[in-house]
């Protein structure tokens, strides 16, 4: 009999009995829903993540100085000052490094005509968006000469013009920062939350400003160093090391006196966090698409037991036992396939509804969808395959006179 | 001599149940040329059903040989044995047997389907078949909407569709009333006119007086 043929066959059956093979496919329909939408939330999940990771700047690697050592005591990691405006920029002459910003940062109170608030003020040089991953909205930001003239002008993070009530047309215009008068110079576009500070909520003046005019020192708080290449992260690492180490003058035996964190590192972590959520979701998903399963079996081999007679004619009429172990067979991958179909549909519409909703961010990917639909095709065959097989071996007399 | 569509030599059928063998058929010899109207009488339990299993290959002997259509069943199995009742033998039942929620047209399609004719070829077969027995009105109908008569005409035109060499009636009148029961003797007649061989099982011995020749059958022995 060709696959036609089969099918033919098992949808007029299914036809016969609507209510219960709906029944039958709801199992199956739940489980493929939910396999679709967990996981298109975990996958969700995931892609924000990685999102917003990298949001923070790409191929990042962050220099911080290392501890105070006074006497027996030794200081927290970053309480050195180690790390110079002159370290930053031989840092930037290394050749797998593509941009450099040290940064110097406090509080203080910025004010505009009545308006005031108080953010981070941030001290750094003209590749601050390349490292940190920021867009100009309005202006533009920081140049080198703004950087060595030590002129007074200001770039507004998103929140924090919003917040002086600062539009586009406010470049140009002047703010107080700790009372001194800033050049509006630029507006950043809003980047969002990364992790738990608002990098839209700061003002980013010329480090060498914030040199002169509030700290009074020399030091940068830290480096932010954007490498070339993902692949080259391990070896600008070993560089900027060995670099370092023989700018402070280090002993071959003498600890580091800054640290070097990598950002791909946490991404990974993140990502594989995420990756750990979605296989967890996806499973608990899968175990009711397995119980949709045993729904089919059960449901062919109450069937089977029905339908003793009619095998049992078809035996007599010329039906070879794999006629009969295909009948079946396809009968149950039918129910076990439209379910899955109609599972996918479900699942999708659940995401929809849950993005909408719940604001969740929700990753669909066609692979999760075949998957899914796949999967619901074998567990139609695995446990289809045991009441077809029960229906092949019927011996035609005892089925004809079955009852 | 005419060439035998039936050939038993000495076919004997235990059934085992527990310990005890329960001999059901004994010795049985039986030839039906081609073209003949057999009718095998007994009362029930007398092994006729055990022999129409043996001939109908749904059942094999315990020794001895049968030969259907020179084929013997020894030599073939469970799919041989299949495809030997789907090309060879007609059935028709005492309970019709048709299949439920399935047309008259679609069941009697149905042999055909086993033996890989096209959807349209079948039915237009089975169509013709139901035609030929008075049926063109009823192709569509579903087995609980056919008269007694109506869906037995319909299970033997299930038996003819595939032009078997042999029809094998069980009890074909069992399930009628004493009417219509010899309209179907009467269609198995003519039927065996036109050149159809026929092996009938009864134990009416009123209904055995159709067949051109009787054989009986008591405690598994086939007298002549």
């Amino acid at each position: 009999m060709t696959l036609l043929e089969l099918l033919r066959l098992a949808f007029s059956r299914l036809a016969t009995s609507r209510l219960r093979s709906a029944l039958t496919m709801l199992g199956v329909i739940i489980g493929v829903a939910s396999v679709v939408a967990l996981v298109g939330i975990g996958q969700g999940t995931s892609s924000t993540i990685t999102a917003r990771l990298s949001g923070l700047g790409t191929n990042l690697l962050t220099v911080t100085p290392g501890a105070t050592q006074n006497g027996n005591t030794r200081g927290a990691q970053g309480s050195a000052t180690t790390l110079t405006l002159a370290d930053a920029s031989s840092i930037r002459g290394l050749a797998n490094v593509a941009a450099v910003a040290p940064e110097l940062s406090g509080q203080g109170l910025v004010t505009s005509g009545a308006v005031n608030t108080t953010t981070t003020i941030l001290g750094t040089t003209s590749d601050y968006p390349a490292v940190r991953a920021y867009t100009i909205a309005a202006g533009s930001f920081l140049s080198d000469l703004d950087v060595e003239r030590q002129l007074r002008v200001a770039v507004l993070g998103a929140t924090t013009a919003i917040d002086l009530g600062l539009g586009s047309n406010a470049i140009g215009s002047t703010i107080q920062i700790g009372g001194l008068p800033f050049e509006v110079k630029g507006i950043f576009a809003a980047k969002g939350t990364a992790t738990f500070q608002n990098q839209d909520d700061e003002v980013v003046i010329p480090v060498s400003v914030v040199q002169k005019y509030f700290v009074g020192t020399k030091n940068v708080r830290t480096i932010g160093v954007s490498v070339a290449s993902q692949d080259s992260m391990d070896v600008a690492t070993a560089e900027i090391t060995s670099l370092l180490r023989e700018r402070h003058a280090l002993a071959s035996t003498a600890t580091n006196d800054f640290s070097i964190a990598n950002q791909a590192q946490l991404l990974q972590t993140a990502s594989s966090i995420s990756a750990t959520l979605t296989l967890l979701l996806g499973g608990i998903a899968s175990i009711s698409l397995i119980v949709g399963g045993i729904g089919i079996m059960n449901i062919m081999l109450v069937s089977v037991r029905e339908r003793t007679r009619e095998i049992g004619i078809r035996k007599a009429i010329g039906a070879r036992r794999r006629d009969i172990l295909a009948q079946f067979l396809v009968e149950a991958l039918t129910l076990s396939l439209l379910g899955g179909l109609v599972g996918v549909v479900v699942g999708l519409a659940t995401s929809a509804a849950l993005s909408q909703l719940g604001g969740l961010a929700i990753v669909l990917n066609p692979v999760t969808l075949g998957v899914a639909v796949g999967f619901s095709a074998l567990i139609g065959v695995l446990f289809g395959v045991w009441p077809a097989r029960q229906a092949a071996v019927l011996d035609p007399i005892a089925a004809l006179r079955y009852e | 001599m005419t060439t035998s569509i039936v050939s038993l030599r000495r076919v004997t059928r235990l059934y085992r149940t527990r310990d005890i063998e329960v001999p059901a058929l004994v010795d049985a010899s039986l030839e039906v040329a081609a073209g003949e109207f057999v009718a095998i009488v007994g009362p029930s339990g007398s092994g006729k059903t055990t022999l129409m299993n043996v001939v109908g290959c749904l059942d094999r002997p315990t020794s001895g040989t049968c030969a259907i259509d020179g084929t013997d069943v020894a030599t073939l199995d469970d799919d041989g044995l299949a495809r030997l009742r789907s090309h060879t033998i007609g059935f028709v039942f005492q309970s019709f047997n048709l299949l439920p929620r399935t047309t008259a047209l679609e069941n009697v399609a149905t042999p055909l389907l086993y033996q890989g004719v096209g959807r349209r070829d079948r039915r237009a077969r089975a169509a013709r078949v139901l035609d030929r027995l008075g049926l063109s009105d009823r192709i569509h109908h579903e087995p609980p909407e056919l008269s007694g008569g109506q869906q037995q005409r319909v299970a033997i035109a299930r038996a003819l569709v595939t032009e078997p060499a042999l029809i094998l009636a069980d009890e074909p009148t069992g399930n009628l009333d004493s009417h219509t029961g010899a309209d179907m003797l009467a269609l198995l007649r003519e039927l065996n006119r036109e050149g159809v061989t026929i092996v009938m099982i009864t134990h009416d011995p009123l209904v055995a007086a159709s067949a051109s020749r009787q054989v009986h059958i008591a405690d598994g022995r086939l007298v002549a």
